[in-house]
């Protein structure tokens, strides 16, 4: 893969391995070269290790093996500060500009030296095509204005390798279309850019050579202008093992939700639920699939009642409950495992007390008429959970902070569960437990559900959703890419899907 | 591992003796360099706080103890809550205005101590309630909320004292509490009375109520994150509600409890000198009371100590009371050094746990 570039590869990265000090491997031999001059797609689902690899590239973490060379010379960045001396700068996920700062402002803020005149930028401004209030204070700017003040900012410390991850969340379609515009001429001016995505259409789109990882492995480096959607989404998404989880037949009984054309705010303003309708049955597993970031947090937080939708509807088990809040919401059968345990447990509260966290609002059993807690039923009801779910803790006076993650984990579901609830909404109940923990919250899980619960089970983790659900929905946008049984899909098929292509595309062959 | 948290007290009380000893070096060191006898300042602090030959300084301490537990509880139960309110002083000023103001009012002799008491509660926990609106319902921060409502208060019972229930024949308190609504005294010829007792009480039934009702809980889960109270269905505002109103309630009923129970005035005085600063010091006595309501007790009495010695420091060792108060001051800051840090460290922790496991 050597010969891509005519001359010599401006950024040339040999065998990277990177293995987090919690033993994670991010990266398991990665190569990776970019040319001067090209916009170079870095493609993949979670966890594929895109941003690891840049992040080793723009000077943010260290590898743990393997070689950097950047133009021509062999490089050991310490610090993003070493990066910039290189020209080598990235624009993180997370905007991270000064809120209250003007435009100039922010862009004048990281550079060494004398500060960059107005004059300066603005001709910057002018050579790359990229407008920009200068005045404006950036908390008053859009995301797509704000994605530019970020650009410039590299730029005006003279960055010539710019790597961008995930620029286009939070963006609309006009302003994609500005920033693509924006990435091309960058390009004509010389310089070369990193594009980090899971976006299969933007791949195509704006690149000019694409690097599909997937699990902290290179599974091709392609030009674009050779490739298709197809062939990327199968790099993109494989199945590594069928999951063997022993599932009696699917036996869908009655409808427990209805989700009709939701639409919901996220935190940045933006709507990150663009109008999402389905429906599950009680008995049956319904998994939500998709990169995270694409509207499956605010989903669940709004089936929980804990966000607030802009337009919609969700009917549980035949009354509308959309204007209903968290805690009647639990009172009629809802439970919600939410993704972060930290959230879910106060990590410094026994044992025993984050027992009647989500109950105590409307369970009348755990306090008395004088708005007293029944310290007796609750201990009971800490002891039941502990028993039966074998959460493993020296007693129920232990603080949260003090069980294993699994143990965390198994307190958290099992205290759901011993609310026998109806309908349960579960957000990536597995991640980080280990394989023994992770195999019996998911054993949990089908077993409430051919108890005749309806599951709601939200993973980024593929093989989780389609081992143990019964239908699955693909999230991409804030939108269904389709709905479907996990036996009846290909991967190529899911690879599009979590890539921005819908079912109906799909099956009409128009990709 | 069972005992870690007990093995973590212990330690808390070693760091309480050191940061008593560094406060107390820094202090001499500043009396010195005042040109003043440190030992002999000293010596008159211990003797009018902690004399164990003559209890009506004890009675003194216990007397400045009273106060700042209330204070202190209304920092603890907002620093629970995650939330900052420092308005204990202002609280008080209208809690002791609400005594002030049933004193002036010629009501039955058997009505007015319980009337009294009720009012400075229920002003106190207006003067917290709309600090708390501010923060519920508009996001406003309520540190600076609270310490322009403490300004407004001061000023309020300022004026009070000049126009309407100012002491016709001595300008400079406002009307005493007639003798049927004071306390009696728990040491005869001391300013030590049933408020005391009252305090005592109040720390204990804070301390259920935290921890043993479901509001309580409520209030301690809203401290572990605004997330996790929407969780557990909470809504953190109305929570916010509840602590800003019971926390100016104690401080209310702290201040009333001034007016109906510390000799010689039963009354304010000019600027407010006889209650002033007890709602800074409160905060104080929560750190060093690592913000629990039963172990405010202990540390008020320390703290009520430093406050009754310093007449002892002035009149012995002849340092002027500038100094004193700076001594005071430094001492106090000192002593709540390990309790913030404790706090701190936990709070950390905690953020810890909360922000892993990112890659």
């Amino acid at each position: 893969m050597s010969e891509m570039c005519v001359d010599n590869p401006l950024v040339l990265m040999k065998d990277i391995v990177k293995v987090f000090p919690d033993g994670t491997i991010a990266l398991r031999g990665v190569n990776f070269e970019l040319c001067k001059g090209e916009i170079h797609g870095l493609l993949g689902e979670n966890g594929a290790g895109k941003t690891t690899l840049m992040k080793i590239l723009a000077g943010l973490l260290k590898p743990t093996r393997g070689e950097v060379i950047v133009k021509g010379r062999k490089v050991k960045f310490r610090s993003p500060a070493d990066a910039l001396r290189f020209g080598i700068g990235i624009v993180m996920q997370g905007l991270s500009l000064v809120p209250v700062f003007t435009a100039y402002e922010n862009i004048v803020l990281g550079s060494r030296g004398t500060k960059p005149s107005r004059e300066f930028v603005e001709k910057l401004m002018k050579e790359v095509g990229l407008i920009v209030p200068l005045d404006a204070v950036v908390e008053n700017l859009s995301f797509g204005v704000r994605q530019k003040v970020e650009i410039l900012k590299m730029l005006a410390l003279n960055v010539d390798i710019l790597i961008l991850d995930e620029p286009t969340t939070n963006l609309s379609p006009s302003e994609i279309r500005e920033l693509f515009k924006s990435l091309k001429k960058l390009r004509e001016e010389g310089k070369s850019i990193v594009f980090i995505t899971h976006k299969i259409r933007e791949v195509l789109e704006v690149t000019d050579r694409v690097t599909v990882l997937r699990k902290g492995r290179v599974m091709g480096s392609v030009e674009t202008s050779k490739t298709n959607p197809r062939e990327l989404a199968k790099m993109m998404v494989g199945r590594d093992v069928e999951l063997l989880i022993e599932k009696p037949p699917w036996r869908p009984n009655g409808v427990a939700l209805i989700v009709d054309e939701l639409e919901v705010m996220g935190d940045l303003g933006v709507p990150a639920v663009k109008g999402v309708s389905f429906s599950v049955n009680y008995g049956e597993i319904f998994g939500v699939a998709g990169v995270e970031g694409n509207g499956q947090i605010e989903l669940a937080e709004a089936l929980a009642g804990i966000r607030k939708p802009l337009r919609g509807r969700i009917v549980m088990n035949g009354d509308d409950i959309t204007k209903l809040d968290v805690s009647e919401r639990y009172n009629r059968g809802l439970a919600y495992i939410p993704e972060d345990r930290k959230v879910a447990l106060i990590m410094e509260f026994s044992v025993l007390e984050n027992t009647p966290l989500t109950e105590i609002s409307y369970n009348k059993e755990l306090v008395n008429r004088m708005g007293f807690m029944k310290i007796k039923r609750i201990v009971e009801k800490s002891m039941g959970i502990i028993k039966q779910y074998g959460v493993v803790t020296p007693s129920i006076y232990a603080p949260a902070r003090s069980l294993s993650g699994g143990n965390q984990q198994k307190l958290v579901v099992g205290r759901e569960l011993m609310k026998d609830p109806r309908v349960i909404i579960a957000v990536q109940p597995t991640r980080g437990l280990d394989v023994a923990a992770t195999e019996y919250v998911r054993n949990l899980l089908v077993k409430m559900r051919s108890s005749g619960k309806a599951v709601i089970l939200i993973s980024s983790d593929l093989d989780e959703i389609l081992g143990l659900s019964d239908r699955f929905a693909v999230m991409y946008n804030g939108r269904f890419m389709g709905i479907l049984e996990p036996d009846k899909v290909t991967d190529e098929e899911l690879g599009l899907m979590m890539g921005g292509y819908t079912y109906e595309e799909i099956k009409a062959r128009k990709v | 591992m069972v005992n870690s948290r007990f093995t973590e007290y212990l330690v808390y009380i070693g760091n309480v003796a050191l940061a008593i000893l560094i406060g107390l070096a820094l202090g001499a060191l500043i009396i010195w360099l005042g040109g003043y006898d440190p030992v002999k300042a000293y010596t008159g602090l211990f003797e009018t706080s902690f004399n164990p030959s003559d209890y009506y300084y004890f009675a003194t301490t216990l007397s400045y103890a009273t106060p700042v537990i209330f204070t202190g509880l209304t920092f603890a139960i907002s620093s629970r809550a995650g939330i900052f309110n420092i308005g204990a002083e202002g609280q008080m000023y209208m809690g002791a205005l609400g005594a002030v103001i049933v004193a002036s009012m010629n009501l039955p002799s058997p009505l007015i101590l319980p009337m009294a008491l009720i009012t400075g509660t229920l002003m106190g926990a207006l003067w917290g309630l709309i600090a708390g609106l501010f923060r519920a319902l508009r996001n406003v921060n309520e540190v600076v909320a609270t310490i322009m409502l403490n300004w407004i208060a001061f000023w309020i019972i300022e004026y009070a004292r000049n126009y309407g229930l100012g002491d016709p024949r001595r300008q400079e308190k406002t009307i005493s509490m007639p003798v049927e609504g004071r306390l009696p005294l728990l040491v005869k010829n001391t300013e030590l009375s049933m408020a005391f007792v009252i305090a005592l009480i109040v720390a204990i039934l804070v301390y259920i109520f935290m921890w043993r009702t479901k509001i309580g809980y409520y209030i301690r889960v809203l401290g572990a994150g605004v997330k996790t109270a929407k969780y557990a269905g909470i809504d953190p505002r109305i929570i916010t509600l509840y602590v800003f109103i019971i926390g100016g309630a104690l401080s209310g009923l702290g201040g009333a409890l001034e007016i109906c129970g510390r000799p010689p005035t039963y009354a304010i005085t000019t600027a407010a000198s006889n209650i002033a600063g007890f709602g800074f010091t409160g905060i104080s006595v929560s750190l060093l009371g690592l913000n629990h309501p039963i172990l405010i007790i202990p540390a008020s009495v320390i703290i009520g100590g430093l406050l009754a010695g310093s007449r002892g420091m002035q009149i012995k060792a002849k340092v002027p009371l500038e100094m004193v108060m700076a001594v005071q001051g430094l001492i106090i800051i000192a002593l709540s050094v390990p309790g913030f840090t404790f706090v701190y460290r936990r709070w950390r922790i905690k953020k810890a746990l909360r922000g892993g496991g990112s890659a």
